[in-house]
């Protein structure tokens, strides 16, 4: 049957542990533990036992051995040893004669059948040179400095077990793709160390088997499998499961596999990493080459030996890079608990973001800005990357060592950042942490090209095939960096939760400080009333009880009683003035601001005639130029006039002829006032406080005043968003600016 | 009859009051009320006024910052009453801050005053405010 649509899954699909044959070299028999009664029966049997598979099943296990000089009791209480002791494998392998030869009888339980299987014994003399070649090889692996020497002695002691023209050490990438390590072989042949073989090469089910069944020899390629024949009725549609059998045939698809490479015996020890398949020894021969039992074992041995010492090896490397990042990471906690802020205790310190990972590059979006440390893509590269990042809908982290595949636009950026680890901060404010790798630009040699597993044969027909040349195929791989490490991952995950606890820490905070500035708000709104009304009152008290005395018994006072009492009167008008103007001071701080357009021509107009009230026998002239309107408060519009005009007012009061000029100017985007007098001026050295609370200058003092008009005007500016600053010079007069934004702050 | 009824709780205030109008020298009646209860009481013919005929004022002088019923209170209550519904009620405050004058006026005062703080100016308020609700002002009387 010729699938329409060929695809490796194919591969991935055909039932490797139930072929239904067994490699010819040996043979096997399945019986029920019970009864010891034949349910299959490789068709090769009758070359064992002289009996036809056929006429075995169904029998019991004592019918087997009737054509052979073995009786069947032998095989029964072997059966009956192993059993009681339910470990069957304890005695394998077994040695039997039978009809003049030595056979291994291999014994094993699985999946409610013993199977049985005989396969022919190898020379006496390798086992004390196998047990020599452990006894060497488990002194190798404590010596070993680095993994690679490790793997190159280990490929060299397996060859000597088993005597192959090849054995090489293939290791799995993350992506099952495969690399030849490490390489033992025989000076003719061509060297595969180096070469990449696509994950395809062993499919899925095949690297499940690997898992379980740690040894795998196929004698000769080039043999023809013999079939496994089922007792009539047994099981329904049910094969026999061979996935522990030492004989199980090989894929029609391996076998042209290896044909292809040349090679007519291979075998495979497989390497684990805590239960996973980290890599496998592939042993290659040229010629058909059947190793027996003990020495496979030996070679499992040394294999198992290996896979121990990589978990060693690998756990102690990760131990030592999780305790550096950890280190980090806690130092880098601390510098956050310490400085209590997050950009400087990650960026700014000796120990940075950077240290937490094997990372190149790092960069913190926070508060809208952006730090970069190390090789990082450029700022707006990261500010798009965060917006990448958010919509992905990342919650807490994210990882890749492929950033370009994910993310295209990072295809201009990497050299420095192909690979990418971010913790996000905050979602919303958009708020990440970034760590980069650059690419690994890999000069990978691919054993093929792993993009073209299809072949289409002569006669038209398309089939799944390996690949026919192993011709070394080139690619660069793009786009791909070092992967992230778990100890990487993890302490940038516990990184995250320090940043956060800081940061909702500091969210608490200002919320605990906000809810101190509304008390505080309403505790002065308290006390302004109290100024307003409570303190008022008993003034007014002291002013109209002093007028009446005055008024009725001045007639009976000294002159210096009348000046003292006059003083008294003179000093509650000061004080209700400064109460006053703290008054509208704070008014002008918390009340809302109700924004629209105000004709400031009316609004001017008004205040010159207030303030020509009050100044009568003045030459006080007031020339109002262009008005533009406004946008602002009308109260606290008129109070900000109404300060800067009665000031140009007063300081005008010594000049002959007093001048106050007022214009507006519209520009893009605001309206600037000016109020420019001819009075005495300032120094604009002391100009820096000139809208300090209370603070007067000096050669104000002759001039009444509380210190707090132009507080108050510079309460209002700031409350429009707007602007104030002027230009002065002692006796030459003072000009104020006020710019009012055109679009106010609401 | 009585020209001005006054309610207020400072007497001081109270006193001055009163030496003003005497300064005046027009014969005007007036009574000041302590506490807006009592005042309230007054106008309306309960508790300690009930069953009595009370007279009701040409003006009412209402400060609004007093201890108990505040003058806001008393504004309220006296408005919603048919007999002083229409009474001219003058706010008396020391505080000339927008809000208060604003939510007087909302409660339906005639008009706004604010305490000067001194004698002399007092005085001329007062004379001012006698002359226009005394003499000038055209008020609806509920019998």
């Amino acid at each position: 049957m010729t699938p329409s649509i060929i695809d490796l899954t194919n591969c991935e699909r055909e039932p490797i542990h139930i072929l239904g044959h067994i490699q010819s070299y040996g043979y096997l028999i399945a019986i029920q533990p019970d009864t010891y009664a034949i349910v299959h029966a490789s068709d090769n049997i009758v070359d064992l036992t002289g009996i036809e598979a056929a006429q075995l099943l169904g029998q019991p296990i004592s019918k087997l051995l009737t054509g052979t000089d073995l009786p069947g009791s032998t095989l029964i209480e072997i059966l009956n040893v192993v059993g009681r002791n339910e470990s069957w494998e304890s005695m394998n392998p077994h040695r039997l004669h039978l009809n003049g030869k030595y056979w291994n009888l291999i014994i094993h339980y699985y999946k409610g059948l013993i199977l049985l299987e005989w396969e022919p014994i190898g020379n006496d003399q390798n086992l004390s040179i196998n047990q020599q070649l452990i006894a060497q090889a488990l002194s190798e692996v404590q010596s070993s400095r680095t993994l690679d020497e490790l793997l190159q002695n280990t490929a060299r002691r397996v060859k000597s077990i088993i005597g192959y023209d090849r054995v090489m050490v293939y290791r799995f990438g993350p992506d099952w793709h495969g690399k030849v390590v490490a390489e033992e072989k025989d000076d003719d042949l061509e060297p595969f160390l180096g070469l990449h073989y696509p994950a395809t090469d062993i499919p899925r089910q095949a690297r499940e088997l690997y898992k379980v069944n740690l040894v795998r020899m196929i004698a000769d390629a080039g043999s023809v499998p013999s079939r496994i024949l089922s007792k009539p009725g047994w099981p329904e549609n049910q094969p026999l499961d061979l996935t522990h059998s030492v004989l199980r045939a090989v894929s029609p698809v391996h076998i042209e596999y290896l044909k292809n490479m040349g090679v007519q015996a291979s075998m495979s020890i497989s390497l684990l990493y805590r239960g996973e398949l980290w890599g496998l020894i592939s042993c290659h021969n040229t010629s058909p080459r059947f190793v027996d039992f003990p020495a496979r074992q030996a070679a499992k041995f040394v294999s198992q030996l290996l896979s121990a010492s990589l978990e060693f090896r690998k756990d102690k490397e990760d131990q030592t890079n999780l305790l550096q990042y950890q280190q980090t990471g806690q130092q880098l906690h601390e510098q956050l608990l310490l400085s209590d802020d997050v950009v400087r205790a990650l960026t700014k310190l000796p120990i940075t973001a950077l240290h937490v990972t094997g990372a190149t590059g790092a960069a913190l979006l926070f508060n809208n800005k952006v730090y970069r440390l190390g090789a990082t893509p450029d700022e707006n590269a990261i500010r798009a990357l965060g917006d990448w990042v958010g919509a992905t809908g990342t919650e807490s982290f994210l990882e890749t060592n492929q950033l370009p595949n994910l993310y295209p636009p990072a295809e201009t950026f990497r050299a420095v950042g192909a690979g990418l680890l971010t913790i996000v901060l905050s979602r919303e404010l958009n708020e990440y942490l970034f760590w980069f790798k650059p690419e690994r630009i890999e000069q990978v040699t691919w054993a093929g090209n792993p993009d073209k597993p299809v072949t289409v044969e002569d006669d038209g027909t398309r089939r799944l095939s390996p690949r026919k040349s192993f011709a070394a195929w080139t690619e660069i791989v793009h786009n791909t960096s070092e992967p992230w490490s778990e100890a990487e991952i993890s302490v940038v995950v516990k990184l995250r939760e320090d940043i956060l606890q800081i940061v909702t820490k500091q969210a608490n905070e200002i919320r605990l400080l906000n809810q101190r500035l509304q008390l505080a708000y309403e505790e002065l709104d308290a006390f302004s009333y109290t100024v307003s009304h409570d303190l008022r009152t008993p003034l007014s008290s002291i002013r109209c009880y002093t007028e009446i005395l005055v008024e009725e018994y001045g007639a009976d006072l000294t002159p210096d009683a009348q000046a003292l009492l006059q003083k008294v009167i003179d000093s509650t008008d000061r004080m209700r003035q400064l109460i006053r103007h703290i008054l509208y001071y704070s008014r002008m701080g918390r009340s809302e601001l109700d924004t629209q357009p105000i004709d400031m021509r009316q609004l001017l107009d008004g205040i010159r005639e207030e303030i020509m009230v009050t100044t009568k026998d003045r030459l006080l002239h007031f020339d109002i130029g262009e008005t533009p309107a406004i946008k602002a408060d009308p109260t606290m519009a008129l109070q900000l006039f109404t300060n800067l005009l009665s000031n140009a007012a007063k300081y005008t009061q010594l000049t002959t002829e007093a001048v106050v000029r007022i214009k507006g100017v519209q520009t893009d985007g605001e309206v600037i006032y000016s109020i420019e007098d001819n009075g005495i001026g300032f120094d604009m050295k002391q100009a820096g406080k000139i809208f300090d609370l209370f603070k007067r200058l000096e050669n104000a003092r002759a001039f009444d005043g509380s210190g707090v008009g132009l507080a108050i005007v510079k309460r209002i500016v700031n409350r429009h968003q707007g602007k104030i600053w002027f230009h002065s010079e002692p006796n030459q007069g003072t000009t104020f600016f006020v710019s009012f934004p055109v679009i106010p702050a609401t | 009859m009585i020209d001005v009824l006054y309610v207020e709780d400072n007497p001081n205030d109270a006193d001055i009051f009163g030496r003003l109008i005497r300064k005046l020298n027009r014969s005007i009646t007036y009574t000041v009320f302590s506490s807006g209860s009592e005042a309230l009481d007054y106008l309306r013919e309960q508790g300690r006024y009930e069953q009595q005929k009370t007279t009701l004022p040409k003006l009412l002088l209402l400060d609004l910052n007093l201890d108990g019923l505040s003058g806001l209170d008393v504004l309220e209550q006296t408005r919603a009453f048919a007999r002083t519904r229409y009474l001219p009620i003058v706010a008396f405050s020391t505080s000339d801050n927008p809000k208060d004058i604003k939510s007087a006026y909302e409660a339906g005062i005639n008009a706004y005053v604010v305490k000067p703080g001194s004698y002399q100016a007092t005085g001329a308020v007062l004379e001012k405010m006698c002359d226009f609700w005394l003499e000038n002002n055209t008020r609806i009387d509920y019998k």
